[in-house]
């Protein structure tokens, strides 16, 4: 059927048009891709350690004020991204309360929730540890998203410049927590 | 230890260079000394990877924590089987395997092709070596899993990931996997191999049909393979969620099963060269862009914990296979016989098209929906993540589709067909899906999509029984033959063919399974006291009691939940939690209770400390089953396809 010569080489015969269109479907592909390396949602956490804190402005979940980044200036911060639907969160929490009322004459504990509802947060809050500090209600997860949360919990340790000195993902170990937080001051 | 790894690593890099190198002036030059070499070479560069495959897992199984991969994935507290498959659970060890399947693939490939289709092998083997090299230079670089641990060599490590030791799928379900995207590496050279030689007139798929089946029926596998596990051990009571890497997997699947219907009607009409030859080189291209995928860290999926610093590495390669494969294309064109056109849309060669049409818009828009979140971002910067809603959407009618012509195709006559030649060829068959849609409606299906993949299925699968019986009948009249001996010779005249219809019989299967548990999965969920109990449509759970087991490696807690139906006791189910040594999170062991109609499929939530409660996840999956039963049907198939024979073994040496 087919009537072209075999054996014959690159060359003659080459089509430009179709090595276009090729390229034109392929090259942005590769772009795009070389681009998605670059944006690895990974590796975002490592560049803010030593980097100022994102601000944020939050209603608090006991009274509906809005809670700054900035009015807590002054005084290191241990920020625990946390959420209902996380079971290590609930292992966590009545440690971190705890934790809040040894240091919190130095250190200002603040959680923020994440995709979730008031009522399920105070359910939970009643049931696993109590309310030792206050709890912000990130809408729309805008804040975890500019700290760049990848799971929960997350936590955050801002020394009073409001620079971000270190970060643990999952659950802080208790000596972690100390030692950690001993570095703030 | 390390030290010989590296060695044989090392070896097998400059082998496979060398390899490439030879086969393409072998391939330029016609020199039968050349391709000698080049055999040998690629014998040679095989035996060094299956030699370090060996040496690492001498490595996993003493537990030799010098080399820095057993540190980083072995225990000492591991069991045997899963140190042994914790070869491939991390990224570093999965790039070994990969190659030691490369090596097994090739050594077939030398072995298979003694004396055969000598002008073409030197070409395939050095595309082959090619990809070999590129693969061995990751090994020996960038995912290089003899490194020396540093110094103090501990004496025990952490072991594999959690999620890997959860489930006896996990042992089979890469290397099915691994063994589907390796082996497209082959079609992909003897592809390569006809472009370079300037053969890709007629007839020239003819040769590369089975290599590609084989790993068509390992992909097949490793898929559902891949979904069952999921099932099994992720808990969210299913088995598939359109991740990245799942999409990834599909990607070359669905055009590997359009290559293999596009050559159909390459080598009977000599229609779709071109096209044919593009599916062949899309088909590996997105088996490397899905290994980047799933390696790169580039997305976010489950499987991320493969994530490494190779992708810079691999983008080049597939950069470098995109660019050679799209000129190879345009210095290819004016060759490619463009056959004649189609006769009338009421015919075979129309179904194959728009079959092969719906099979690249299925392609696209996985592709297109699994990239779109890097698209998003890099255009405006935001995060999106595209859900199973936009892919059901499309994939519901475009799978419909595909399988109604799964019917049509085989059901229409090459050429034309008469109208009336139309009815007959459709109309007994389409009676067959209206009468398995209307069991369907008996039995309780009342929505439009379940029945409508009934009524397809059933058509597709009459018009293949019916494909099956008229050959068999045909010699029963006319030979005089019995039933068994007509099926038989039958069976060795078609095979290739039969095999397709058992294939299509087992797609049938999986897309009403899939329909079916789609359509009409249940969901319960509650917190159950000890001694309460819940009730989740006619099923009775009570919670009896939980349990710790201290297990080596981690330590469980297992609720027993008594189960009955309708008053009728079905025994106990134990889902439990594990929590691993080394992970932060616990990891549930769904139980799933399996029958040929439902799974009830249990999945504990959270379970109090002190074991007096439990929040229970209560899934009843209908048919799910036929799903893994499709996969056995679908695998069966390409085997009687693939299976050499004696005949197909002496013309193969003509084709």
């Amino acid at each position: 059927m087919s009537a072209a010569p075999e054996g014959g080489r690159a060359g003659r015969g080459f089509s430009y048009k179709a090595l276009i269109i090729g390229l034109v479907v392929t090259l942005p592909l590769l772009a795009l891709l070389y681009m998605g390396l670059s944006m690895d949602p990974h590796r975002m956490d490592a560049p803010l350690v030593g980097k100022p804190a994102p601000p944020f402005e939050l209603h608090r979940l006991s009274d509906g004020q809005l809670v700054s980044l900035e009015s807590l200036r002054g005084k290191p911060v241990i920020l625990n991204f946390w959420a209902t639907w996380c079971m290590p969160c609930r292992q966590e929490h009545p440690f971190m309360v705890s934790a809040a009322k040894k240091l919190g004459d130095k250190i200002q504990f603040v959680g923020i929730v994440y995709q979730d509802k008031n009522e399920m947060v105070n359910a939970w809050l009643d049931a696993y540890g109590g309310r030792g500090y206050p709890t912000l209600i990130d809408a729309g997860t805008k804040t975890a998203i500019a700290y760049g949360v990848y799971g929960v919990p997350e936590t955050y340790f801002i020394d009073s410049q409001g620079v971000i000195r270190d970060k643990v993902v999952g659950p802080v170990r208790p000596d972690e927590l100390f030692e950690l937080a001993g570095r703030l001051q | 230890m390390a030290e010989l790894g590296r060695l044989l690593i090392l070896a097998a890099l400059a082998l496979a260079s060398a390899g490439a190198l030879v086969g393409f002036s072998a391939g330029r030059s016609g020199s039968a000394r050349g391709l000698r070499i080049t055999r040998g070479l690629a014998l040679a560069f095989a035996a060094c990877l299956v030699g370090a495959t060996g040496v690492m897992e001498y490595a996993l199984i003493t537990h030799d924590f010098s080399v820095e991969y057993v540190a980083h994935v072995g225990s000492l507290a591991t069991p045997l089987h899963i140190t042994i498959v914790s070869l491939w659970s991390s990224l570093d060890g999965s790039i070994l395997f990969w190659g030691f399947i490369l090596a097994v693939y090739t050594t077939g490939f030398v072995l298979a092709t003694r004396g055969r289709h000598e002008d073409m092998q030197p070409y395939t083997l050095a595309t082959i070596m090619a990809v070999g090299t590129f693969f061995t230079f990751l090994i020996a670089g960038p995912a290089n899993p003899f490194g020396d641990t540093p110094a103090p060599i501990p004496t025990d490590g952490p072991g594999p990931n959690a999620l890997l030791q959860n489930h006896a799928l996990m042992i089979i379900h890469p290397p099915m996997l691994y063994m589907g995207y390796v082996g497209m590496t082959i079609p992909f050279a003897m592809g390569v191999a006809a472009l370079l030689k300037g053969r890709s007139g007629a007839g020239w798929t003819r040769p590369l049909r089975r290599w590609m089946l084989i790993p068509w029926g390992f992909l097949t596998c490793g898929i559902i393979l891949g979904g069952w596990w999921a099932y099994e051990v992720l808990g969210w009571g299913g088995y598939w969620a359109w991740d990245p890497v799942e999409n990834a997997s599909l990607l070359p699947w669905l055009t590997a099963t359009a290559f293999l219907h596009a050559a159909m009607l390459q080598e009977r009409r000599g229609l779709l060269a071109g096209w044919t030859l593009v599916l062949l080189l899309v088909t590996f291209q997105l088996t490397i862009l899905g290994t980047f995928m799933t390696r790169s860290g580039v997305f976010n999926s489950v499987h991320s914990f493969t994530q490494s610093p190779i992708g810079p590495t691999f983008l080049v390669f597939l950069a470098m296979v995109l660019i050679a494969s799209v000129v190879l294309v345009a210095a290819n064109v004016h060759r490619l016989a463009p056959g004649r056109p189609i006769e009338s849309p009421a015919s075979r060669e129309a179904a194959f098209i728009v079959n092969n049409l719906l099979f690249a818009a299925f392609t696209f828009t996985v592709l297109v929906g699994t990239t779109f979140p890097l698209i998003a971002e890099a255009a405006r910067g935001v995060k999106v993540s595209v859900g199973e809603p936009f892919f059901d959407q499309f994939a519901v009618p475009l799978g419909l589709a595909i399988v109604f012509l799964m019917g049509v195709g085989p059901a229409m006559p090459w050429g034309r067909a008469t109208g009336a030649e139309v009815a007959r060829r459709m109309g007994p068959p389409l009676l067959g899906g209206l009468v398995l849609a209307a069991l369907g409606v008996a039995l309780g299906v009342r929505d439009v999509l379940p029945a409508l993949t009934l009524l397809v299925a059933g058509f597709a699968v009459s018009v293949t029984l019916r494909d099956v019986w008229d050959p068999v009948r045909a010699r029963m009249t006319a030979k005089g033959e019995s039933l068994g001996r007509a099926f038989a010779s039958a069976l060795r005249r078609g095979r290739r063919r039969f095999g397709g219809q058992v294939v299509h019989i087992g797609v049938a299967i999986a897309v009403v399974a899939i329909a079916l548990s789609q359509s009409y999965q249940i969901i319960g969920e509650g917190v159950i006291d000890k001694g309460a109990t819940l009730t989740v449509s006619d099923y009775t759970l009570q919670f009896v009691d939980a349990r710790s087991v201290t297990e080596p490696h981690r330590e469980r807690t297992i609720a027993t939940i008594a189960v009955s139906k309708g008053g009728r006791d079905l025994g106990t189910m134990e889902p439990a939690l594990n929590n691993y040594a080394t992970e932060m999170n616990a990891i549930g062991s769904p139980a799933v209770r399996t029958s040929p109609v439902e799974d009830l499929y249990l999945s504990v939530m959270s379970i109090d400390p002190r074991g007096q409660s439990i929040g229970l996840r209560v899934f009843i999956n209908p048919a799910v089953a036929w799903l893994w039963i499709a996969m056995g049907v679908m695998v069966f198939g390409c085997l009687i396809a693939v299976w050499p024979t004696r005949r197909s073994e002496a013309s193969g040496a003509v084709a």
